[in-house]
């Protein structure tokens, strides 16, 4: 056990699946280690409520270990992680509002607002351009936004954004390229006159 | 990942995680401010690319480990709450069952309510031969064409006792994460505890699964019905989810209780009460569907088995024998050398009495 822990660092996400869908109580610890943070950091996304989050984002675990012998080897972890909370929220969202306004998983809004890396603009007019877009991609429907958060933040492959958006693979391709197509037309000429013919053309 | 000089598009770059640290955190280690310098035109998509990556930003608070660590304790207490709430794993995880291992008699038997030429329907019928060409594989078969149980050991040092006329697959070594075999007529199992390793007996339609145990099962083909019957222990049974056009049925059985799958609707009965069944008690009642084969069991266990398998009823002192368990086999052996044995093992106290069908077992209790 002790020698397990101090690998933590080495052991990869598969092999403590693997060893966790053998019922290996410390594997099943390391992964809740490792994802607990940035699983409650997403799960924010959807809902503002963070006491609310961490009692999903627990609950997942819960489920993980109850069903550890049906579980899937060859996933990718984190990708289910973040679509297991996702479904979990989503839920919570339809029991709360089930005699108002039933919420599924596809309806869920994303919540987030991305922020300016302000330490590392050098300038003003670079200060400007990245302010200009920032709130561009702010104004993206929500789930452009998602997409664009799973995909470059969350380091998630095309097919998997497509599994937590719970869309196929074709549609959540376009929905990416859209989201950044949209924002070359809309980003004034004059910024990025540049790039736009560059882009368009390839 | 795709080699940088065929990036054409600003998601080229966002993607990549070592363009990314370039970005944040200036580190540069696969030289992208060389690589920059090389074209204007790719200059000015990565000018570009840092601009969205600038725009992007993702404030999270880190939690932190206390946190985390106190998150994950009260996932523990949850996990074991909800096995509270569940009584079939509180049976699992009793100290009985913990001390004891588990013995589970399992008859997977079918009732001829037809003649032979009972036309079982064809097309959601699972036969052997199905089951075992599709495991992929190589398999071992053993077919037992003489008139005694013939022992065959397994890999993980599993026994099976495969009865006449019956045949048994089962690959040289178990690997992956199961064990599976397939059985045609019966054989009486006693499987080797691994929790990791669930093991599955396919036998026609039905698949019983068991984590390590002993049991009996009897799958003939030729025969429309087949019981599972549980004596102590949990077990689950289900339909194989190749019967074409047939949604997966699935039973859950404790102690006493039984299941009959209808074959030709492909439905499981469930039985809660053996003893209220009649068909199952008289097939129960026959003494060459119990196992006698006691590995760390109760005595109480062991007498209600004998009552059941010859019946006879068996007074004992039971708080004087409560926490005597044996480790016996008895299957060879008639009643009074079965009474005999259980008796001897108990101690120099115990001795039995017995008057037409009524026993009786005077003991000071076991050492």
């Amino acid at each position: 056990m002790d020698k397990l822990r101090t690998n933590n660092e080495k052991l990869s996400d598969s092999t403590l699946w693997n060893q966790l869908r053998s019922g290996d109580e410390e594997a099943f610890s390391l992964l809740f280690e490792r994802y607990y943070s940035p699983l409650v950091n997403y799960g924010k996304t959807l809902m503002s409520e963070s006491d609310i989050v961490k009692d999903c984002v627990q609950d997942v675990f819960v489920n993980i270990w109850s069903y550890r012998y049906k579980l899937n080897d060859a996933i990718a972890i984190r990708a289910y992680l973040l679509s297991c909370v996702r479904k979990r929220i989503a839920r919570y969202h339809e029991r709360e509002h089930i005699f108002s306004k039933v919420k599924d998983v596809d309806s869920l809004d994303f919540l987030f607002d991305f922020s300016i890396e302000e330490q590392l603009i050098a300038d003003e007019t670079m200060a400007i351009k990245v302010q200009q877009l920032n709130r561009l991609i702010n104004y993206l429907p929500t789930r452009q936004k998602e997409a664009l958060y799973l995909r470059y933040h969350q380091g998630l492959s095309v097919e998997q954004v497509a599994e937590v958006l719970n869309m196929n693979y074709q549609s959540t391709k376009n929905l990416l390229h859209r989201a950044i197509l949209q924002l070359r037309k809309d980003f004034p000429i004059s910024v990025l006159a540049l790039f736009v013919e560059f882009s368009i053309n390839h | 990942m795709q080699n940088r000089n065929s990036y054409k598009k600003i998601e080229d770059f966002l993607s990549d995680e070592s363009f990314q640290r370039w970005v944040r955190r200036n580190e540069d280690l696969t030289h992208w401010e060389e690589w920059t310098l090389e074209s204007t035109e790719r200059a000015k998509l990565v000018e570009e690319a840092r601009l969205w990556i600038l725009a992007m930003k993702v404030e999270e608070t880190e939690i932190s480990n206390e946190e985390t660590q106190l998150a994950l304790q009260k996932t523990w207490e949850s996990i074991a709450q909800s096995n509270k709430r569940s009584p079939i794993k509180v049976i699992w995880q009793s100290n009985w069952f913990k001390s004891a291992a588990a013995m589970i008699v399992i008859g997977l038997t079918t009732l001829i309510y037809f003649t032979s030429e009972t036309k079982i329907a064809t097309n959601t019928t699972i036969t052997y031969q199905e089951l075992v060409e599709k495991d992929s594989d190589g398999l071992i078969e053993q077919t037992n064409n003489s008139d005694k149980p013939q022992l065959i050991t397994l890999s993980d040092a599993s026994s099976v006792l495969l009865q006449p006329k019956s045949k048994l697959s089962y690959p040289k070594t178990f690997t992956g994460n199961e064990r599976k075999v397939y059985l045609s007529g019966e054989g009486f199992f006693e499987i080797s505890k691994d929790p990791k390793k669930p093991f599955y007996v396919y036998a026609n339609e039905t698949i019983t699964k068991v984590y390590g145990t002993s049991f009996r099962v009897v799958a003939y083909s030729n025969q429309p019905n087949v019981e599972v019957l549980v004596r102590t222990g949990k077990v689950k049974v289900s339909s194989n989810q190749d019967i074409k056009n047939a949604p997966i049925e699935e039973v859950m059985l404790l102690p006493n209780q039984a299941a009959r799958f209808l074959r030709k609707k492909l439905l499981f009965e469930k039985i809660l009460d053996i003893t209220q069944d009649k068909p199952l008690l008289a097939t129960t009642n026959s003494i060459e569907q119990l196992s006698f084969e006691f590995k760390d069991i109760p005595v109480s266990q062991i007498f209600r088995t004998i009552e059941q398998g010859y019946l006879v009823s068996i007074d004992y002192p039971t708080e004087k024998l409560n926490s005597c368990y044996l480790t016996t086999s008895l299957s060879d052996e008639p009643l009074p050398e079965k009474l005999k044995i259980i008796c001897e093992s108990l101690g120099n106290n115990t001795r039995y009495e017995m008057n037409g069908n009524h026993i009786i077992i005077i003991s000071n209790g076991c050492n």
